[in-house]
């Protein structure tokens, strides 16, 4: 029997602008986050009892991060930092001081055009989301092209405008096919081998997929973005069940909350999941009044212990649900 | 120039941000009144790419971004006069920016919905719009605690004038909009206050009735009385003759002419007959302005200043200066606001003064400058069809008074005054004939795209 359990929100009270995350191997959380300022570093260095073990810099090399999309860490606890802006990877190392770049604009092989994600396979290649080239590509570590598939269309394998990626246990490849509205799945060397969802508000269907991870038992997770949820797939495609999100107070923003009596004791007499004209019922409009539910999802995680982490990147937090 | 052309161009100035020829063309066939009902009944919209918008930049609807993603659809619509009568109706309604970009937009969808529909509908609909709501305080506004401000503002600057209502049908009329607020509003209130976006970002607003906190007594309001809400009193100021009059009026002024003449006086005494016929529809009111003989004649012509907004957006889908939604309004927002306008930025509760202000506030060089610099290039997709249809219309080679004359047709058609022409002329006799024979002809194009730069600098040009 699939179950999923809510287990807390982290975020809030200015401490995170969150886009993507990643696990360092000691577990503490290394969250990427959009914007900076009002209290938020490039990157907020947490855990899961929320505890801020650090803000690190935004130096990439050459000034700050242009539009700074992704996050992932290598074999050697790099930090690989997409920029989708300037269509190139740096490499961090755990206190975010520059190492190393690869990947310049353009459409040749090996060159991105507003990429979108990075993830590493288990050899330590990584696999990079190449939004307006419409492709994916497959790197070494240190930028060498070792292969690619897609091209522009909405036929098997091909794409419109991928977003995130992620990879199951196997080495197997699922792209959120963003303007496809479905999620697609390939052999590590891109065969395609099965796609998901289509268009709609429904069960099963998609509104601009952003993101899509995949857990040891092959239960698919996807962000449904444009729908602003989280839906559940069986290791078929089959759907199971559906997130809206229920967030809580975190911690930082209970401290926040506290802080400011005015805005406490006014929050306390409202109702924060609140019925809604008709013409404000579309899943954008019902999130963007509705401060627990899911806003702006671009990406989900799976820690060793199956807990699914939402990043809501308009909501300065990320919902914690135990898998099982 | 034909005048079928001559008129579709003045429609489409009007009821809309211009036309290329192309479309006019396409107008022009389908007929004139035709066209007015097409205007008037807006389809699909088309496709302004706000997914890639959203998924570009999270704050995609907040801030300056909100007001630049109304720029790229009044760019991109298929439907020019819905977007037309959103910026009339955010100017004759004006809320301020207040925290929320989400809730002008939403706004903005909400004067979409009635700007054809019965006036009663549309101030219903305003009266339950949670930013104006909160702009005029109206979520201040309690059964046991009354605020004055969105009772007054309705019937002094929103439906009627003044000399049209007493002190008392204001305290009324406030009475009636009690507990007309937003949901959870002392917290919304408190967050806007502070333009807060803790503890998790943003919450948009929505309207919300709170009968608890509504005064359900007898009001004595305009001549009539009874324990009247905020429905019943929009439907009163609807059937006032001050009413019909004052947005037949406003209507008038933003889509005919800066003046109101003794003309100009029947049309509107012909639309306030339409408006009680029809039901208060604006939509009838809207057809009998836009196929009246006033409208249609010489005099109202290039009678009316291009608003910044107008004369930015005209320019830009013009030119096709910004071919792809997603790429943004190449500048558009920012522009219009340096010459005066900037969106929800209105100068006062009254909205902007229309009118020779906005060439007399030393926004001119503003105005030329932006405007010229997307005609000077040739390459612009608008300004490349126009060369085209030159090159193809009469041989291909040209006396300066010949390219001249296109160029004014093309680009409006404008009607030039002799002192207008002989700059013009002036300016292209210098080089002599214009061979646009060899399509990469780059310097005849380019001479060609610097007329039609030189026209936007002219007076006329600044005209609707």
């Amino acid at each position: 029997m699939f179950d999923l359990e809510y287990v807390k929100t982290i975020g809030g009270g200015r401490k995170i602008r969150p886009y993507d995350m990643a696990f360092a191997a000691d577990g503490s959380i290394y969250v990427l986050n959009h914007a900076t300022g009002f209290g938020a570093g490039r990157f907020t260095v947490c855990n899961l009892d929320e505890d801020i073990i650090a803000e690190l810099p935004d130096d990439a090399g050459d000034g700050a991060f242009a539009q700074a999309v992704s996050l992932a860490f290598d074999s050697e606890e790099r930090m690989f930092v997409l920029d989708e802006a300037k269509s190139r990877v740096t490499i961090l190392d755990r206190q975010a001081r520059f190492l190393d770049r690869w990947g310049e604009p353009g459409s040749a092989p090996g060159q991105l055009d507003r990429p979108s994600a990075l993830r590493f396979d288990r050899n330590g290649d990584c696999y990079v989301s190449d939004q307006m080239n419409h492709r994916v590509q497959k790197f070494t570590p240190d930028g060498r092209f070792l292969l690619q598939w897609g091209e522009y269309g909405s036929g098997p394998g091909q794409f419109d405008m991928p977003w995130g990626l992620n990879l199951d246990s196997r080495g197997d490849v699922y792209v959120a096919d963003w303007r496809n509205d479905r999620v697609q799945k390939f052999t590590p060397d891109g065969q395609f081998i099965a796609s998901f969802g289509e268009p709609g508000r429904g069960d099963g269907q998609f509104d601009r997929p952003s993101c899509v991870v995949v857990d040891d038992g092959g239960y698919i997770y996807v962000g449904d973005w444009g729908n602003e949820r989280v839906q559940v797939l069986d290791p078929d495609g089959g759907f199971i069940t559906i997130l809206r999100g229920q967030a809580t107070l975190s911690l930082w923003a209970s401290r926040f909350i506290d802080s400011n009596p005015d805005e406490k004791r006014t929050r306390e007499a409202s109702n924060l999941y609140p019925s809604l004209p008709p013409e404000l019922e579309s899943p954008f409009h019902a999130s963007s009044q509705t401060e627990p539910y899911f806003f702006g999802i671009t990406s989900l995680h799976l820690d060793d212990q199956g807990r699914l982490y939402v990043v809501e990147s308009r909501r300065q937090r990320f919902q914690v649900y135990q898998t099982g | 120039m034909s005048e079928d052309i001559a008129l579709m161009a003045h429609l489409m100035r009007r009821a809309g941000f211009g036309a290329s020829r192309a479309e006019l063309e396409r107008h022009a066939a389908r007929g004139y009144e035709a066209t007015v009902e097409w205007l008037l009944r807006p389809g699909d919209p088309g496709d302004f790419a706000e997914d890639i918008a959203k998924r570009r930049a999270v704050g995609f609807d907040e801030g300056g971004a909100a007001f630049e993603l109304w720029m790229v659809r009044m760019i991109h619509t298929n439907n020019p006069l819905e977007e037309k009568m959103a910026l009339f109706l955010h100017s004759l309604f004006p809320v301020q920016y207040m925290s929320q970009g989400r809730a002008l937009l939403n706004q903005l969808d909400n004067f979409r919905r009635h700007a054809f529909g019965s006036f009663r509908d549309l101030l219903l609909a305003l009266s339950r719009d949670p930013a104006m709501l909160l702009f005029l305080n109206n979520n201040d506004n309690h059964r046991d605690a009354m605020n004055e401000n969105y009772g007054r503002e309705l019937v002094e600057l929103f439906s009627m004038g003044v000399g049209n209502y007493t002190e008392s049908d204001v305290k009324q009329c406030a009475r009636a909009f009690t507990g007309w607020t937003l949901g959870n509003a002392d917290y919304m209130a408190v967050r806007a206050g502070k333009n807060s976006f803790d503890p998790y970002g943003s919450i948009a607003w929505h309207f919300e009735y709170r009968p608890d906190d509504h005064d359900d007594g007898s009001k004595g309001f305009l001549g009539e009385s009874g324990p009247f809400d905020g429905e019943d009193i929009c439907g009163i100021i609807a059937r006032q003759p001050a009413a019909a009059r004052f947005i037949c009026a406003r209507l008038f002024l933003f889509f005919a002419s800066d003046d109101i003449d003794d003309e100009g006086r029947k049309a509107i005494d012909d639309m306030v007959e339409t408006y009680y016929e029809s039901g208060y529809e604006l939509r009838a009111v809207l057809r009998a302005l836009f196929n009246s003989a006033y409208f249609k004649s010489d005099a109202a012509r290039f009678a009316r200043v291009k608003a910044p907004v107008e004369l930015v957006i005209g320019a830009v889908r013009m030119t096709g200066a910004s071919p792809t939604p997603g790429a943004g309004s190449a500048g558009a927002n920012g522009a219009s606001a340096a010459m005066g306008q900037a969106l929800f930025r209105p100068p006062s509760v009254e909205g902007w003064h229309e009118g020779k202000e906005w060439i007399e506030s030393g926004a001119l060089v503003q105005r030329v400058n932006y405007v010229a610099a997307l005609f000077r290039d040739a390459d612009k997709p608008g300004v490349r069809d126009i060369i085209d249809r030159i090159a193809r219309s009469n041989g291909g080679v040209y006396s300066p008074e010949q390219a001249i004359a296109l160029c004014l047709d093309l680009i409006g058609p404008v009607t030039a005054s002799q002192e207008t022409r002989d700059q013009l002329l002036e300016f292209a006799a210098r080089q002599g004939s214009v061979d646009l024979r060899d399509p990469d002809a780059d310097d005849a194009r380019t001479r060609i795209a610097q007329i039609l730069a030189l026209i936007t600098a002219a007076p006329e040009y600044q005209f609707a």
